[in-house]
């Protein structure tokens, strides 16, 4: 039998069963805990699936590819559904997703729908901080002022700005010197300059147009509103009141509309019924050389190379500014992309998104590389890259941008711009009264406007 | 087993009971067939209620309210209806709607029983040529409207071959006069093929004797024509003239792919309309009212056929 052990205070010291009872028991603890520790590390970083939507562009939308797929290789627990729509319905699938209870968590969003969105509360407001801003005031200041507004709203950000892009004046250099003018000095700066060397470049064989000296875009009311938007600023118009009418038919609105038309009616330099144009390629009509001008966002190598790789090789265009009433008022059409998310995913969808959001705009210089000269909202960690100043007429991307007036921001600016591309249908194509036309166009989307407001 | 009896006999009620309860396989044989007639058509019921009619009622009831697609719908009435009734592009759209189903509808039908008509001659060769005709209804209708988007362009093929004809220049799909007519060539020149097989298979069950009588009797091709083949092709040609209506009415892709609807409104069908209404300026009850309008049109077209050809039958 074992004497049993006293410690110094009189009482039983360990014995040899206690200490493989301890033992066994610190055992059976780690054992247990062991898994209870792997299994607060997984609480900590759960799966989670997001869905995030974009629009089609064969240069944007695999680099954005590109770095959700980076982030997710950085984040394991983490998979992105990515889904990309044409340019054209990505807002419509985004309403019907809506409607149906199956919108992305996160979606990159039109700068022109932002208003529709915000009105309606489907939009979660972002977390600044979280992205990487001490305050609003530092997210806005990091932005271009004019369009970091429309992200904006009572103090609150509800969009990240990533593209955003002014319109430039396209002009084919070897046409210009065809006919004897120096694209380097002779670009139009005035609307009557630009009738005039419009005219100037156009090649007609009898009726037929063997060349158009300037193309608008015919194809689809968004292109409509972009490229009718400088002009009826530029005249001194407006498209709404300050009472929230449409304005778009008074005096300076007829004179915009006028000067537009123009350069069918008067100088004869376009065939608004030809086109080639189409909606993944509004610019087709100036990469085919069927036109010496087209009024385009910044036109990247790769999409000149895939049409006209001789354009792209002897480089023969440049971007130019936008024309004016007076010389060097030219103001040209800007507008962007948000990234934003929906108001009713998860919060914890909400604070990945933005770790996701955070990343995806965290390396501009690497966008730049694969999507140059689609320039960026944002001011700063960019433009002073030797890549972003070697850019061929990047000046002139960059002042179109830091320039440009920007689409109107409304409720009701589907109607608008369906409208509006409806009259210049009747105008260019079948010649109808400018003043009676444009009276139908504001009376029109007066009418939405008053639907909206009734609910 | 033990019967409880009551005086009198069980009340009715728990006899039903007894009835209802009795097992499948000790109903009289013609219930059984009745009941596995209603079990094989159920799954056909419940498709149509769920996919078709209960979607059908539903948008009626949304067109009583405002509905966003994302704010829960609100009832407003008629006031859809009444903005409807002021609306010029509606009414336009209308109009561009009432032309083309009836353009469309004509046509289809003559040219269809023209193709038939031809087909079913001796001349050799003739069914080869059914053949051919009939893979216009194959083609993809996005390639069918791509392909006559380049034929009807100002430089294309249509204006090319019209050239030498002294024809000039016609911007077939830019211009508000030809732009309908052009939509309602390639709708006759994608469908009236398919009519024609349907014209044909009633020319096919015309019994050869009467026309033998005929030609007996004296009466050449158009005498025959008029007093054999179309008397006896009237219930066919009424189903065309029905069907191909229903068709036109809800006709989406020619339009809104070839000329989107334009110059201004002159091809905006009333589909389009609805399209754009619901999905593009998010008014779904808008876009209901529309959707019913339209209903209400084919309904009272289709019912007033029917009144015309059922009394002509009668005669």
């Amino acid at each position: 039998m074992g004497a049993t052990k006293t410690d110094a205070n009189g009482g039983h010291g360990p014995t040899r069963r206690d200490i493989i009872r301890t033992i066994g028991a610190a055992g059976l603890g780690a054992a247990t805990a062991a898994p209870l520790t792997r299994r607060a590390f997984a609480q900590a970083k759960p799966p989670m699936n997001l869905s995030l939507w974009t629009f089609e562009n064969p240069q944007q939308r695999p680099w954005l590819h590109k770095r959700i797929r980076m982030f997710m290789e950085q984040n394991p627990n983490v998979k992105v559904d990515f889904q990309w729509f044409t340019f054209g319905d990505l807002g419509k699938k985004i309403s019907v997703g809506f409607a149906t209870g199956t919108a992305p968590e996160g979606f990159v969003s039109q700068d022109w729908f932002m208003p529709t969105w915000l009105d309606k509360a489907l939009l979660a407001p972002l977390d600044v901080q979280r992205l990487g801003y001490s305050s609003v005031n530092a997210f806005t200041d990091d932005f271009a002022s004019a369009f970091v507004k429309g992200a904006v709203h009572d103090g609150k950000a509800y969009g990240f700005p990533m593209w955003f892009y002014g319109f430039c004046n396209y002009i084919n250099t070897n046409h210009f010197k065809e006919v004897g003018l120096d694209p380097e000095k002779d670009w139009p700066k005035t609307w009557d300059q630009f009738g005039e060397v419009a005219k100037r470049l156009t090649i007609k064989d009898g009726s037929r147009f063997k060349r158009q000296g300037f193309k608008f875009a015919m194809h689809a009311a968004q292109w409509t509103m972009i490229q009718f938007n400088p002009i009826l600023i530029t005249h001194g118009g407006q498209w709404f009141d300050a009472s929230g009418k449409c304005a778009i038919n008074n005096e300076a609105g007829v004179k915009a509309m006028t000067a537009r038309a123009s350069l069918a009616r008067q100088y004869g330099a376009e065939d608004p019924a030809d086109s080639i144009a189409t909606n993944p390629l509004p610019q087709m009509d100036w990469l085919k050389e069927r036109c010496s001008m087209f009024w385009c966002h910044p036109i990247p190598p790769a999409a000149i190379t895939s049409q006209n790789p001789k354009m792209q090789s002897d480089h023969y265009y440049r971007p130019v500014q936008y024309c004016g009433v007076e010389t060097g008022k030219g103001i040209s059409t800007s507008y962007g992309f948000n990234l934003v998310i929906n108001a009713q995913a998860p919060k914890d969808k909400q604070e990945v998104l933005h770790d996701l959001y955070k990343f995806i705009m965290s390396d501009l210089v690497d966008c730049w590389k694969e999507t140059a000269p689609l320039t960026l909202a944002r001011k700063s960690g960019w433009t002073d890259h030797s890549t972003v100043k070697d850019f061929p007429y990047v000046n002139e991307v960059l002042r179109a941008k830091d320039e440009g007036v920007f689409l109107p921001r409304t409720v009701v600016y589907n109607e608008l711009a369906d409208a509006t591309h409806r009259g210049v249908q009747k105008i260019m194509l079948n010649n109808a009264d400018i003043k009676a036309t444009l009276d139908e166009i504001a009376a029109e989307v007066d009418r939405a406007s008053t639907a909206y407001k009734k609910g | 087993m033990t019967r409880t009896s009551t005086i009198g006999g069980p009340p009715l009620s728990s006899v039903a009971a007894a009835r209802t309860a009795r097992p499948f396989w000790r109903l009289h044989y013609s219930r059984r067939i009745q009941l596995v007639g209603v079990a094989f058509v159920l799954p056909t019921i419940l498709f149509f209620v769920v996919f078709k009619y209960g979607p059908m009622v539903w948008a009626v009831e949304l067109s009583f309210t405002s509905y966003d697609m994302v704010s829960t719908p609100r009832w407003t009435a008629l006031e859809n209806y009444r903005s409807l009734a002021v609306d010029p592009v509606f009414r336009e759209s209308l109009w561009v709607t009432a032309v083309y189903i009836a353009g469309s509808t004509i046509l289809i039908t003559l040219v269809g029983l023209g193709l038939a008509l031809a087909v079913n001659t001796a001349v050799p060769g003739a069914r080869y040529c059914m053949g051919a005709m009939f893979l216009t209804n194959l083609m993809p209708v996005i390639a069918v409207c791509l392909v006559w988007r380049f034929l009807l362009h100002p430089y294309g093929l249509v204006n090319q071959l019209l050239a030498p004809l002294g024809v000039g220049r016609v911007d077939w799909l830019t211009d508000s006069r030809t732009a309908m007519p052009a939509i309602i060539v390639v709708t006759v020149w994608r469908f009236a093929p398919y009519f024609m097989m349907v014209f044909l298979a009633g020319l096919l069950a015309i019994p050869k004797d009467y026309y033998e009588a005929a030609h007996m009797d004296g009466a050449h091709a158009l005498h025959r024509f008029r007093h054999i083949t179309l008397p006896l092709l009237m219930p066919i040609i009424f189903f065309v003239i029905v069907v191909s209506a229903l068709l036109s009415a809800r006709i989406f892709l020619m339009p809104y792919i070839i000329t989107g609807g334009g110059p201004g409104n002159a091809t905006r069908v009333l589909s389009m309309l609805i399209y754009e209404t619901g999905f593009s300026y998010m008014k779904m009850g808008r876009a209901a009212a529309i959707s019913v309008v339209l209903f209400a049109i084919m309904m009272v077209f289709t019912f007033l056929q029917m009144r015309i050809f059922m009394k002509r039958e009668q005669f």
